[in-house]
């Protein structure tokens, strides 16, 4: 039994440690020297610690704009999200309309497009509603996704209804309901849900390589994928720490509502 | 006004579902039908320009996208790079997945550090990872090749090599995706009851042994699931293309996706890309179609 967990413990560490490798690499090679990053076989740990590669970087890229590009589209997108989302949910829910269950299996069907069938039309779409190239076009048409719809709906499913009964008695209007009972009752819910959409629109590449043409809309993504395409310019060294630079918010996010996030993925995967 | 409430039920439902039906109406129902009647249409970047929103401009020309489209070297040589990417992709992660995810059900020393570590990967975008995965790759100052030196191996230039560039890309998705689905897969672990364990220890059942007949079978539905969700998963590789290697060297690394976007964004052949994509769309369908009726049968 001891020799058993041993050698678990053995194989957790080994595959824990291979899976810090990249992240490991990563963060070593942002911090050598133009010189160091060139030489083979590479060094673990940098010589010199060239702390200066992360402000270069990030005025020779004019970062900051791809950051506050990337945020202009992030915040609005998950708040509509979660607010139409959560509309939507609670009516799934809670109300008894013609059509309802039609709709909501034409949702569920929704589910099997692939996001490659999208591209074109969407491009088309957006072109002929004037948002082209412009930071809109990536908040507006991805404000209400249907797996945030299916997300709220389960745990407003678990909503008493006589809760609703009672409020709706006292007078209360159905709006007035939804933002006064329902939302601070699923609010665990909605603070996964926020994490899950933000990560989710911080990191899309495929719709702004899309949607967008001239640099200065660029988001973070697509400002780094862009710097590869020329890496004749760029040492290594320096794309690297511009690629930790784009991780951090993500992590910080991550690192500090892990518990939060990890539960929302669990209940939204587990019915897939 | 009861009239309107005995015929459609609760008037503000649709109140509440209003702004997401606009949204998902505009932009994910209206686009899949676009898509389908663009497939069958020849349509020239200039019309499409000049066109109004609700119309699909060029002449029908039937099935000839389609039938271009399989008989073309280069949808074919697609399809087989995507099952070269699966066949690597889908066995390594699953059993990757699985076998973390008995490994952090236990209490070993640092297991809430290490299940953090497995996560972190999923977190971060594409475009991060495939930089990642770029650098310990390169052929002549990569870690890999470097460690491949202290044991007197040469490797070769990875991404560069028509044998090795697909896999690396697929070790990448490994890399990033193995955290997600161990999640999914620790769920289901906790699911087992423990007397069920119990019973194999006093049986003097082996390690083995109690994997293949208890935690395996146990794990049958998640499994059904999981396989699923990797097969679409292998489905949808563009970003890791796009940025690792562009499709190269000699179209080695072309897949579906990949190919839909050139066509529509490069070469400005949209009938033929609207074409691809619901090829891809109708084999995603047969998939979850047949996962739903195996689940059916397996429930009785």
């Amino acid at each position: 039994m001891r020799v058993a967990r041993m050698a678990q413990t053995v194989v957790l560490w080994g595959v824990g440690v291979l899976f810090l490798l990249p992240l490991y690499w990563l963060f070593v090679s942002s911090l050598k020297s133009d010189s160091e990053i060139t030489r083979f076989p590479p060094t673990f740990w940098p010589e010199t610690l060239v702390r200066s590669n992360f402000p270069e970087i990030w005025k020779q890229l004019h970062f900051h704009v791809s950051f506050l590009n990337s945020l202009t589209i992030t915040v609005p997108t998950v708040i509509l999200t979660v607010l139409f989302s959560s509309m939507a949910g609670f009516a799934f829910s809670k109300k008894r309309f013609l059509g309802r269950n039609t709709l909501f299996y034409l949702l569920i069907a929704t589910m099997t497009v692939p996001p490659t069938v999208l591209l074109l039309p969407l491009y088309f779409i957006i072109m002929k509603f004037g948002m082209f190239d412009k930071l809109i076009g990536l908040i507006l048409p991805f404000s209400a996704t249907v797996f945030a719809i299916f997300f709220t709906k389960q745990y407003i499913d678990d909503v008493p209804n006589e809760l609703l009964e009672a409020a709706k008695v006292d007078g209360s209007g159905d709006f007035r309901t939804f933002f006064t009972i329902i939302i601070p009752l699923i609010r665990p819910a909605l603070t996964a849900l926020i994490i899950i959409d933000a990560v989710q629109n911080w990191n899309s590449f495929t719709m702004p390589l899309v949607l967008l043409q001239s640099e200065s809309n660029y988001t973070i993504p697509l400002k780094l994928a862009l710097i590869t395409q020329d890496t004749v310019s760029t040492p290594w060294s320096k794309i690297l720490a511009a690629n930790l630079l784009s991780m951090l918010p993500v992590l910080a996010l991550f690192l500090s509502m892990q518990r939060h996030f990890v539960e929302g993925l669990m209940a939204g995967s587990v019915k897939g | 006004m009861r009239f309107l409430q005995r015929r459609f039920g609760e008037l503000s439902g649709y109140v509440f579902i209003l702004p997401s039906f606009v949204i998902l109406g505009l932009f994910l129902v209206y686009p899949v039908i676009w898509s389908a009647v663009a497939s069958f249409k020849d349509i020239r970047p200039i019309a499409l320009r000049q066109s109004g929103l609700f119309e699909v401009p060029g002449d029908l020309i039937g099935l000839r996208h389609y039938v271009d489209a399989l008989n073309n070297p280069l949808f074919q040589k697609a399809v087989v790079n995507t099952l070269y990417f699966s066949v690597i992709f889908i066995p390594v992660t699953m059993f990757g997945s699985v076998l973390l995810a008995m490994l952090v059900n236990r209490k070993l020393p640092a297991v809430h550090f290490f299940r953090s570590v497995f996560f972190i990967p999923y977190v971060i975008s594409v475009v991060s990872a495939s930089l990642i995965f770029m650098f310990l790759f390169n052929g002549d100052r990569g870690l890999v090749n470097a460690v491949l030196g202290l044991f007197g191996a040469s490797g070769p230039n990875w991404l560069a090599s028509t044998d090795w560039a697909m896999p690396v890309i697929a070790i990448m998705s490994c890399w990033k995706n193995i955290g997600y689905y161990m999640l999914i897969y620790l769920s289901g672990l906790q699911n087992i009851p423990k007397d069920l364990y119990e019973v194999a220890n006093v049986e003097g059942a082996n390690a083995f042994q109690t994997f293949r007949y208890i935690t395996w079978p146990l794990l049958g539905r998640i499994s059904l699931v999981v396989s699923i969700l990797l097969m679409i998963n292998a489905l949808n590789v563009f970003q890791e293309v796009y940025i690792m290697t562009g499709g190269g060297p000699s179209d080695s690394t072309v897949t579906l996706p990949f190919l839909i976007y050139n066509r529509a964004f490069r070469y400005y052949e949209f009938g033929s890309a609207a074409a691809i994509s619901y090829l891809l769309f109708v084999v995603v369908v047969a998939i979850t179609a047949i996962q739903n009726l195996y689940v059916k049968r397996r429930l009785g």
